[in-house]
């Protein structure tokens, strides 16, 4: 592969990400509406909030870390992007398994963390110690999926745990191979995305959204940006591990599209756990069935 | 005279600078150029990383038929080189104001960098052991010097001393004990009959001397249950004596494991040693024994107030890697286990240095009486926030390569629990080290801080060296695999395929050069992006979101205490302090036993004894 | 008394951008901003009872892209929802101050306008637009749902065509607003945040920024640099 050729795929993945994160925010503020019988935000709005933001006159900043952290939370997710292999596109996915990403998705809420920590607002400080207990719970099954998705395929590359899915169709999909490793996974993307009922850390009426709330103006910006990658990695991972990847465009975003839906549909029938309770509930259940499905696909 | 002649004297020279000139106020800087020069010296011998080669020293005494040599080999030179580096740095961050400092505040600086040379010297003298014997007396300097770095702050670290030199007696015994038995079936401590004759001892026999050699190092390596003496002796340190001892000091212990586990024993043997009457192996209970000692210290620092306290703990947990990756056995997992005690030593002394710092300037490092230090000391925060990413193990960082070959041998195991126990211990890490730097560097400044500065750069500098140093081997961890597989050739471990960016393998590929790259052009266009939107104004802290209520500055707005109380809420009443109580009861049981005996002898009842003896006799007659 | 100066109903529209991509810009950010608005709402008094019906089902006001935040940082309008008692003047004007500019004061409710029913209470701020500067208000005791969506429709509008920069006028005139709070407040008022300092960082100073209210200010204000860093 020349310098050229990668080149154009690193610059492309993170663009291709940003696009469909926007039509997925989109879609996931429209099914909210639907389900509260809205008609729910015009096609463009996720990018009229963002262009707004960042067009914003006057903004304030509380210093340099302050802004290196919302720097640090879009950056991290667009190098991120580019370890997630898409139909046709590879990117450095083979440089950087799926470990390498699981910490790199640390990143940016680590670079987040920071900023935040500079507002010096007990809100966001609460938010931040809420977010790093969600991630405590929720690492830990997907940690176990990632190791048994990476047992049953004898690799922890991205690109060979695809192709590996695309040998026979469907019948060699993880969600048929290992159907309690493919639950455990669904559960814990359900946290990861952190929406209801595992909203702890934005928490509106409690914490003033926790994290978010010095940030105006292109930092807001910045956090809408990061919720586009947000949902778009979330999707694809799960694609990729359980779903087969994409043989082509079309199928490799309905599945996408597909995988953040569900999480979405179940969320806005849900208030908020206290996060004692998120944390019990996440180590409880796909954790117990992550270990089983592990002790199935090791036999 | 060998390079290691030279090496050894000019350690010597250096306690002896430092008994000379260790109270003047040069002395300090005389001391850093003596350890550059043990450094150099070395360098000399760095060929020993490219072959499986030793270099001798000319100095060996034979005590009662027993020769006494001295030899380093790649294994050596890697823990040297560390032990050198921290000492030195630890010198140069003491030469300054620091020293200064810690005089005029009723300090004993000389006792310091002598206390420092000694161990220097001691861990070299114990690096270059070539037979049992040496082993043991170089076990022994290195005991009573790290003994008399702790001690000489006096006040709270006397107890925390006391404990350990307690710990580290026992653990002597039971060196002790295992040498002998070892002894009693050769008639010799040179290490290729020692190896001879465990290979050919029955598993049954091979236990006791290996369970006496492992509690005996362990102790020192701070293994669970062995741990409790550790997090207190270094935290009530002072400064660069707790980066120091934090840096390499407990490593000698991983050091003499590799000794016994793998050069002696062969870790063959230890994976297939059964253990009595159950179905898992010696290994299995090794690599719990590490998983353990990563996951409950690294939960017990999450608890820590006290900054020192907190990096102490993480030090003990951060051993369970080492251990886990090493009896892992193969090229990943053992050469991520020898690569997290370099990578450990220089984010654990950075980290070290910059409590060290903003204690020299605040005069606290309670985790609820700072704050908002970041626009005083960026330095230092620079330094803390490499050192907490290193620590945390997320790239870039070196501490992510270590893990990383960590977990990847352990899911090429098929290892799940274990693997998730190190996963969990890394989780826990970055709770714990987000609250470090959040409640002393983030959030808001106190009032009484307003006017303070940046350390000095005799500080500062030390500590930059090490984030560089942290952050270069993170993005190129070919530069130390190097080392790395010179001691998996040395020891008889399978070497690793190593290239400058990590590894590319079939076990798997790693590239650092791609990812960190990868990883700063991503952060690029994050900061095109972020410049190219509006301008910002710079705004006071106290204009602040508050519900609308209206900021001053006799208000306290950090949220530092009780960090996770959501978490705690659940896994607080786990905190049993299980271990806290075992030893007390150890404790008692000891007293019980001596009062006992004490009673025995003093307590003149001669009817009971003749009573008694006529029991025995008369049994024996029967009988 | 109260100096009875009027607001600036019509501002000087700004001079068109004479580069033709840049004007092409600017229309794209003020049709981006009129259709996303983030709304603070500061429920001071009973017209904040018709807001629910405005947001949810009934009325659904995030098909307008229009959508609650929480803190002021976040937001483009500041509703007020009724009387404004001075107490919570304070918090108003300190909530307006830590806003993003652009940004816009809504009044609901005929206590905003005028102080409606509340108009003989000594507690009770007569009319919002003497302290902040008012871009709408939507009167009614209460109005009612469809009233308040046809106002932030006007607001839109407003917006879209670059009309709506009152913002503008607090910080040109801001000696005036500050006078009339120290009337309101005592000589002693003053928030944590820095309007001077913002006018200055981005070019919005009026004639009517400094005066003699600010230099009382000034007087009496404790220092609020932010903390640079230092080495
Ligand atoms: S105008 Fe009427 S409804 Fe509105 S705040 Fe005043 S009294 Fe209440």
């Amino acid at each position: 592969m020349d310098a050229l050729h990668i080149l154009i795929e690193l610059t492309l993945m993170p663009l291709v990400a940003f696009v469909v994160g926007l039509f997925m925010v989109l879609m996931m503020r429209r099914i909210a509406a639907r389900i509260q019988r809205r008609v729910g935000p015009p096609l463009l709005q996720p990018l009229y909030d963002i262009l707004k933001l960042y067009g914003k006159q006057t903004q304030i900043s509380h210093g340099i870390l302050h802004d290196i952290g919302i720097i640090m939370a879009v950056g991290g997710y667009i190098a991120a992007e580019t370890m997630l292999p898409v139909p046709g596109m590879n990117g450095i996915a083979d440089k950087a398994g799926l470990i390498t990403l699981a910490y790199v998705l640390m990143v940016p809420s680590l670079g987040l963390a920071l900023g935040v920590g500079q507002c010096a607002n007990p809100n966001g400080s609460i938010g931040i110690s809420r977010a790093l207990t969600a991630m405590l719970a929720y690492d830990i099954p997907f940690v176990i999926v990632i190791f048994g998705v990476a047992w049953q395929a004898g690799s922890n590359n991205l690109v060979d745990i695809i192709a590996l899915q695309q040998v026979d169709g469907i019948a060699s999909w993880g969600i048929v191979q290992t159907p309690l490793l493919a639950f455990a996974g669904l559960f814990a993307l359900h946290a990861i995305l952190g929406k209801h009922p595992f909203e702890i850390y934005i928490a509106p009426a409690e914490i003033a959204t926790g994290p978010m709330v010095e940030m105006g103006g292109k930092y807001l910006g910045g956090l809408f940006v990061m919720q586009c990658f947000q949902l778009y990695t979330a999707g694809v991972i799960y694609t990729s591990l359980f779903l087969g990847g994409g043989e082509n465009w079309l199928t490799f975003l309905v599945k996408s599209f597909a995988v953040v839906a569900v999480p979405i549909c179940i969320a806005y029938l849900f208030p908020r756990f206290r996060t004692e309770d998120v944390v019990r509930l996440v180590w409880k259940w796909p954790v117990m069935l992550g270990l089983i499905g592990i002790a199935f696909v090791m036999n | 005279m060998t390079p290691l002649d030279y090496l050894l004297l000019l350690s010597l020279l250096t306690v002896v600078i430092a008994l000379v000139a260790g109270h003047r106020s040069m002395g300090g800087v005389w001391l850093t150029f003596t350890y550059a020069a043990q450094l150099g010296g070395l360098m000399l011998m760095a060929g020993l990383t490219n072959q499986p080669d030793v270099i001798t020293s000319s100095l060996s005494f034979t005590i009662l038929g027993q020769s006494l040599t001295w030899r380093y080999d790649a294994l050596s030179w890697y823990f040297a080189l560390i032990t050198i580096s921290a000492g030195l740095l630890s010198t140069m961050y003491t030469a300054g104001d620091w020293g200064e400092k810690f005089r005029a505040d009723g300090g004993n600086l000389w006792l310091l960098h002598v206390a420092i040379a000694l161990n220097v010297l001691s861990m070299l003298i114990l690096l270059g052991s070539g037979d049992l014997l040496t082993l043991f007396i170089g076990w022994e300097l290195v005991s009573w010097a790290s003994f008399l770095l702790m001690i000489l702050a006096g006040g709270p670290s006397i107890q925390a001393a006391i404990r350990y030199i307690t710990y580290a007696m026992g653990g002597a015994m039971a060196i002790l004990a295992g040498l002998a038995l070892i002894y009693g079936h050769t008639d010799s401590f040179t290490y290729p009959a020692a190896a001879n004759i465990l290979h050919s001892l029955s598993t049954a026999h091979l236990w006791a001397p290996l369970l006496l050699l492992t509690l005996g190092f362990g102790v020192k390596m701070a293994l669970l249950p062995l741990h409790l003496w550790q997090a207190a002796a270094y935290a009530h340190t002072p400064g660069p004596g707790a980066a120091f001892l934090g840096a390499i000091s407990s490593r000698m212990g991983l050091y003499a494991l590799i000794v016994v586990l793998i050069q002696l024993v062969g870790l063959v043997r230890v994976i297939e040693l059964p253990v009595l009457f159950s179905f898992i192996s010696a290994r299995d209970v090794l690599a719990w024994v590490a998983a353990f000692t990563i996951i409950f210290p690294t939960f017990t620092a999450l608890r820590q107030n006290d900054a020192r306290m907190l990096l102490a703990w993480h030090g003990i947990g951060q051993g369970g890697y080492m251990l886990l990756g090493l009896v892992m056995g193969d090229a990943l997992g053992s050469a991520g286990g020898l690569m997290h005690v370099f990578n450990h030593a220089t984010y654990q002394a950075a980290l070290f240095f910059s409590v060290a710092a903003v204690v020299y300037r605040t005069g606290t490092a309670d985790l609820n009486r700072l704050g908002g230090l970041v626009a005083r000391m960026p330095l230092s925060f620079l330094a803390m926030l490499v050192g907490i990413i290193g620590l945390a193990g997320l790239p870039p960082m070196n501490g992510f390569v270590s893990k990383w070959l960590v977990y990847r041998s352990l899911m090429l195991e098929g290892e799940p629990l274990l693997f998730v126990a190190a996963v969990v211990g890394t989780l826990g890490t970055i709770l714990s080290v987000y609250k470090l730097i959040h409640n002393m560097f983030l959030g808001q400044l106190r009032v009484e801080h307003e006017n303070i500065r940046e350390a000095p750069w005799s500080m500062t500098a030390p500590m930059l060296i090490l984030s560089v140093v942290v952050f270069v081997t993170g993005l190129m961890p070919g530069l130390v695999l190097q080392w790395i597989a010179g001691i998996q050739a040395t020891v008889g471990l399978p070497v690793i395929d190593y290239s400058l960016g990590g590894l590319d393998s079939a076990q798997g590929s790693l590239d650092m050069l791609w990812v960190v790259g990868v990883l700063f052009a991503g952060f690029g266009i994050g900061a095109v992006l972020f410049y190219s939107g509006g301008r910002t104004h710079r705004v006071h802290q106290l204009d602040n979101y508050a519900g609308g209520h209206f900021l001053s500055a006799d208000i306290r707005y950090h949220y530092s205490d009780n960090f996770y109380p959501g978490l705690m809420r659940l896994i607080g009443p786990l905190y049993r302090y299980s271990f806290a109580w075992l030893e007390s009861a150890v404790q008692s049981g000891l007293g019980l036993l001596s009062l006992s005996t004490q009673g025995f002898y003093r307590r003149v009842a001669p009817a009971n004894y003749a009573l008694v003896t006529a029991v025995l006799v008369l049994l024996w007659v029967m009988l | 008394m109260i100096k009875d100066i009027p607001i600036i109903a019509e501002q000087a529209q700004q001079p068109r951008r004479t580069n033709p991509l840049a004007h092409v810009f600017d229309e794209l950010m003020n049709f981006a901003r009129s259709r996303s608005l983030f709304m603070l709402h500061y429920c001071t008094g009973c017209g904040a009872i018709e807001l629910p019906p405005a947001m949810t089902s009934r009325f659904d006001m995030e098909r307008l892209g229009i959508q609650p935040m929480v803190t002021p940082r976040q937001a483009d309008i500041l509703l007020v929802t009724g009387y404004v008692s001075i107490k919570t003047l304070k918090r108003i004007i300190l909530t307006y101050e830590q806003m993003g500019s652009p940004k816009h004061v809504i009044g609901i409710c005929s206590c905003t306008v005028n102080g409606g029913m509340y108009w003989q209470s000594y507690a009770t701020a007569k009319k919002l637009d003497e302290y902040l500067p008012v871009d709408l208000y939507i009167a009614g005791c209460m109005p009612r749902p469809e009233a308040v969506i046809s106002g932030l429709q006007k607001l839109i509008d407003n917006i879209k065509h670059g009309k709506s920069d009152n913002w503008k006028d607090y910080y040109q005139r801001y000696d005036h607003y500050l006078g009339n709070q120290q009337h309101l407040f005592g000589n002693n008022w003053q928030t944590p945040t820095d309007v001077i300092g913002e006018a200055r960082e981005y070019g919005l100073f009026g004639p009517q920024t400094l005066g003699q209210h600010t230099e009382l200010l000034e007087s009496v204000q404790k220092p609020l640099q932010p903390l640079e860093m230092k080495l």
